[in-house]
This record gives structure tokens, sequence and C-alpha cells, in this order.
């Protein structure tokens, strides 16, 4: 989705490099460069090495909120929990550290597989009721917080070891360390859609999910697969959120952990993914919360008020979804 | 008799109401006190509005997730402008109705027109309608409610009943004319029900569903006002916690998902059903942050009965 009217599905004419700049995710990049230039022109602060730092650092967090919708979105469902796993993980881990002890790679992997272990269990009862996945994850996001808050009585665990801090304050060339993890991420996905059959039976069981069960796909196990994957997507997301702030709050994510609903939609959908499920575009839902991120810190920077972002943001996801509805109008036009 | 009992849509969620209201009282006598019916009167006005917010587009087969944050928008401009511009009770209700109404046409409008899923084009108008009403109260609640307004929000009409039940009240009678008398309300019933055969009959969806959309802004911001009058306060984060409020009901009494088959009257004994059980958990000491374990119990309770139900259904209609 982007200003550049072109669409990957179609084959575009021309020579190898005016496909390339065809591309959405190219008119992503675009973007990002057009607004931070701009940005820069109001403020030099914007690429300061402080604002580079804490920019880079709310990229990790966003892009990985944006894949954990990603995985959800590639088979055709959505997910309202992804805050509340998120939460709920990093939880067990301020848990893990504060009151066992435990040393914090152990608890980093207990976390994450918390996340996958919720993500799976939407994915069952998906499959089982054949219900909606908005209609199960509406229930399990108030279960699964409901319940992380009534064990943890609210409390926030701030016995985060040092070494685990400093992770998230370290830099590496300006940047946060904390992207590491989420390029990392991103390489995986990369492989695991491209490259891989189960990444590929996924999208076919999001695409058309009769015509991939005719064709051997195990459609209802990849739906639990997809829902386990998101799960753990989202841990890591709170799991960076936790090592930025020091601590594991319960209210991090807001009420129910819907704070992450917007963002969590924005960049996998500035990225191209088509609702209905069967496309996605990880390097797109990458540059697309890239996109969200700057446009965020910039217009905080102008000082237009905390409280217009949300709105501003919203106006994004809306003249987004128009854009690409127009975009794909134009194409179908022209083809006739 | 019993066979109309048993076939109308709101006779089951009715008998859970009812059984589940002797049986808490069996328990703890101080359930049927006054004091008490009015408390549960006063939060079923409320939440009988938000529920039949969302009822009306479930009507139609979709989805508001800007109920609340509308719903909180209309309450604050309510509020303010009877304290900043001292506007009379009756003018900021009325203007603040008007936004809500504004606000779901603005929904409709957007996905009748563009064909968008209602999921995507709700998310964004929640973001921004939550955007403008923390940019218009930057956070802090405005307290300078008129004593009529406050008066209006907790008195009692007779007996245990407040006041707020009359509004309430009659929009339920509305609702109920609206889809089982006026042809409007088939044609939205029409719409979710199969959205293409009523195209072809004649039903133009787009418009069907702006008149959907904007009753669901029309409703969530009547419970935003009254919300405002019972609280004596308008709070910023009215509507934050009205999303799983607003499906629970409805599922509970039987609403069908997809769209076609709503009932307004079984949904009001959903929302007493949540109220009672919101209730009893105060009552028995249970902690509160436990309500929200129940309610997504409960969410999948009722939404797996449904689709038994319906199953069953579509077998007997084959046989």
């Amino acid at each position: 989705m982007s200003l550049v009217t072109s669409d990957a599905r179609k084959p575009v004419r021309g020579p190898e490099l005016m496909r390339l700049l065809l591309t959405n995710e190219f008119g992503l990049l675009l973007l990002i460069v057009v607004f931070g230039a701009l940005f820069y022109s109001v403020s030099s602060g914007f690429l300061s090495s402080f604002n580079l730092n804490s920019m880079s650092r709310a990229a990790a967090i966003n892009v990985m909120i944006g894949f954990s919708m990603m995985a959800v979105i590639a088979t055709g469902g959505l997910s309202l929990a992804v805050g509340a796993i998120g939460v709920c993980s990093a939880m067990v881990c301020g848990w893990l550290l504060q009151e066992i002890g435990l040393p914090w790679p152990y608890a980093l992997v207990a976390a994450i597989a918390t996340g996958a272990a919720l993500g799976a269990i939407n994915g069952m009862i998906e499959v089982k009721t054949r219900l909606h996945s908005f209609i199960v994850t509406l229930a399990t996001m108030s279960l699964f917080f409901g319940i992380m808050i009534f064990l943890t009585q609210a409390q926030t665990y701030r016995g985060i070891p040092a070494s685990f801090v400093s992770f998230g304050r370290m830099k590496v060339m300006g940047l946060s360390a904390t992207l590491g993890p989420t390029l990392v991420v991103a390489v995986a996905l990369i492989v695991l859609y491209n490259f891989t059959r189960v990444g590929k039976e996924m999208l076919a069981a999001g695409a058309k999910p009769q015509a991939a069960m005719l064709s051997g796909v195990r459609v209802g196990r990849m739906i639990v697969l997809a829902h386990a994957i998101s799960g753990g997507l989202a841990a890591i997301a709170a799991l960076l959120l936790v090592a930025r702030n020091g601590a594991a709050i319960p209210s991090m994510a807001g009420q129910q952990g819907q704070d992450w609903l917007l963002i969590a939609f924005l960049g996998p959908v500035l990225g191209g993914a088509v609702l209905t499920g069967g496309k996605i575009s990880v390097v797109g839902a990458f540059l697309g919360a890239v996109l969200v991120t700057v446009l965020s810190n910039g217009l905080l920077l102008m000082q237009i008020g905390d409280f217009w972002l949300q709105a501003t943001l919203g106006a994004t996801l809306l003249l987004a979804v128009l854009l690409d509805l127009a975009r794909r109008k134009f194409l179908e036009r022209r083809a006739q | 008799m019993a066979r109309l009992i048993s076939q109308s849509d709101w006779a089951t969620p009715m008998i859970v109401a009812v059984s589940l209201g002797v049986l808490i009282s069996l328990f703890n006598p101080a359930f049927l006190s006054t004091f008490n019916i009015q408390v549960l009167l006063e939060a079923v006005s409320i939440n009988v509005l938000i529920a039949l917010s969302q009822m009306v587009i479930i009507a139609i087969g979709q989805m508001n997730l800007s109920v609340g944050a509308l719903g909180g928008l209309a309450a604050v401009i309510f509020a303010g402008l009877m304290e900043v511009f001292g506007l009379p009770p009756i003018v900021a209700g009325a203007l603040a109705l008007g936004v809500g109404l504004a606000g779901g046409f603005l929904n409709g409008l957007l996905i009748g027109l563009t064909g968008i899923s209602a999921f995507v084009i709700t998310l964004a108008t929640l973001s921004i309608f939550k955007g403008l009403n923390l940019a218009i109260t930057q956070a802090q609640p405005f307290y300078e409610i008129p004593d009529a307004v406050k008066h209006f929000g907790n008195a009692t009409l007779f007996g245990p009943f407040p006041i707020i039940f009359v509004p309430a009240a009659l929009i339920v009678v509305l609702l109920v004319v609206f889809f089982n008398r006026l042809p409007v309300g088939r044609w939205l019933l029409a719409v979710g029900g199969n959205a293409h055969s009523a195209e072809l009959s004649g039903i133009s969806t787009a418009k069907t569903v702006v008149i959907a959309h904007a009753i669901s802004g029309f409703l969530a911001a009547c419970a935003g006002v009254l919300l405002v009058a019972r609280l004596q306060l308008g709070q910023p984060t009215i509507g934050d916690d009205w999303l799983i409020m607003s499906f629970a009901a409805p599922i509970i009494g039987g609403a069908i998902l997809a769209g076609g088959h709503v009932s307004t009257v079984a949904t009001v004994f959903g929302v007493l059903i949540v109220a009672q059980i919101t209730q009893a958990l105060v009552l028995f000491h249970i902690d509160p942050f436990f309500v929200q374990v129940v309610l997504g119990l409960m969410i999948l309770a009722a939404v797996s009965v449904n689709q038994w139900r319906e199953l069953r259904m579509q077998r007997a209609g084959q046989e």
C-alpha cells in the first residue's frame, strides 16, 4: 500500500529497475525518506543521536507487534489478543526473574513459550469451534488479561537484572540494540514464508482454505501454528518493552492490551497484507511499522501534542486503506 | 403457551436471567434489597444502550470497534459544552447525541461506499474518536456538571426505578418496533442475512449500512451522555471498557454473528444476565478483576451454544 500505483500481484511491464521502483516496499521507503527529510528540516533534533536511538527502539517494538498480527493475517484471521498475550508473557518473565530468581535467558525462553502457548489456545479454540477468530480472541483477550491481573494483583515486577535492562539501553552504530532481535525475526519470517513448505502452506490455508485442504494442507494445524507464532512474537515485543522500561508493568499495553491493536494492524496493512489472508509482505510490514514510528516521533517533535497523535495514526490507517482501494480500482480499470 | 416460549428468541435468556436472580437471592437475600435493585437497574439502563449499539451492527453482519470511543467522545462533549460554554443540559445533550449520530454516519459512509471491512474502518475511526476525546480533555475530567443533570442520573422515579431507566426502556421499545414493524428494520436483517439477495430484491446495501451505523453511533452517544449524568463527571476514560460488554450481551442473548438474526428483547436479557453476575461477584466479595474472566468465558460458552443450535437447526432443515 503506497502512493505509488503498482500492484505486486500483476506483472509490470518494463525494465527490472522500473519494476523495483513501482513496488509497494519502495513506495514505503520513499515515504519514510520524505517524511524524515521533512521532520529534519523542521527540527534538526530529529536526527540527533538521542532521537535516533529512541526512535529505533520504538521501531523495534512496533515492527514486532506488527509481525505478531501479520502471522495471523496470513491465514485470514485476526487477533485482538496480541496485546493481552504480550503483557501476560512479560508478566511471566517478570515473575520468574523477581520471585523465582531464574537466570534471565531461561525467563525469556519461558515467556516466549507462554506467548506461543496462549496463541496456540486461540488457534485451537478457533479450529475446534469453527468460530471467527475475532470473537474467539475477543473472549480470550479478557480471559488472559483477567487471569493475569488476578494472579499478579496488578503489581509491577521491578526486579529485572541489570544485564537485561542494559541490553535495552545499548547502542550499536547509533541505533538501539533492540533492533537486533527484530531484524533476526524479520529474516526468519522471510525464510519461513518464502522458502519453507510450512510457510507456504500457511499462506495457502489463508488464501483458499478449501483448495488448500483438497491439496493436502492440514488447514486446522496451520491456523493453530499461525496463532502460536503470533503469540510468540507478541511475547518478544513485550520483552523488548520490558527491557526498555526496566520493569514488567501490567498496564504497559493499556486496558486489556488494546493499545497495541492499532499499531499491530498499521504495519501489515501499510505493508500490503490482504486481510482475507494468503498475501503478506514481511519487508512491507517492517517498513510500514518504521513509517508509523517515524510519523509518530516526528509529530511529537513538532509538538502537535501527545493527544493528537492517536487521531493522526487512525487517520493514517484510514488514508492507507482508501489509497489502496483507489489503487486497485485504477489497476482494474486499466486492465479492462 | 409452551410453544410460544420454546419458539421465541428471548425465552431462553429470560429463563436464565430469572433463575440466576432467584439463585443469587437464595444465597444472599441482600441481592433483592431496594438499593441493590436500584444499582442493578442503573447499570442495566446504560449497558443496554451499549449492547444495542453493537447489536444493530451485528444485525447487518458487521462489527463496530468504535462504540466505546464514540460514546466516550459524546460523553466529554456533553460535559465540556456545559462546563466550558455553559450551555443548558438539553442543548449540550442534543449536540452530543448529534456528534454520535454524525460519527456513526461517517463509519457507515466509509464502509458502505468503499466496501472495506468494518473491522478496519472502525479500528481507524476508534483511534480518531479517542484521539479527539483526549485532545479536547487533555486527559482531564470535566467536573462542573449541573445539579439538574446529576439529579437526572442518580434519582429514582419510584421505588428502585432510576430515572435513567426511562430513556433506556423507551429506546428498547423503539428498537423492537424498528426491527419488527418498520421496513427499514427488515432491510437491516435482510442485508445481514444475505447482502447479495437483499441487493437483488431492491434494497440498497450501502444505504442500509449507513443507517445501521448512524443508529449505532446515536445509541453509543446516548449511553455516554447517561453515564456522565450517573457518574456526575465527564471522564475521558468513558467507553474504554465497553468493547467486551457490547459483544457479550447480544451474543448471550443469542445473536448470530454472521448477521441477519438479532433480538432486542433477548439482548436486554443478555445485559441483565451480565449485570446480575457482575453484581453477584461484588456481593460475594470475589475479586472484581475476575469479572473480565467471567465475561470472556461467558462469551465463549454463549457462542458455542449458538453455533451448536444453528447446526442443529440446519440439520433439522435438511431432513
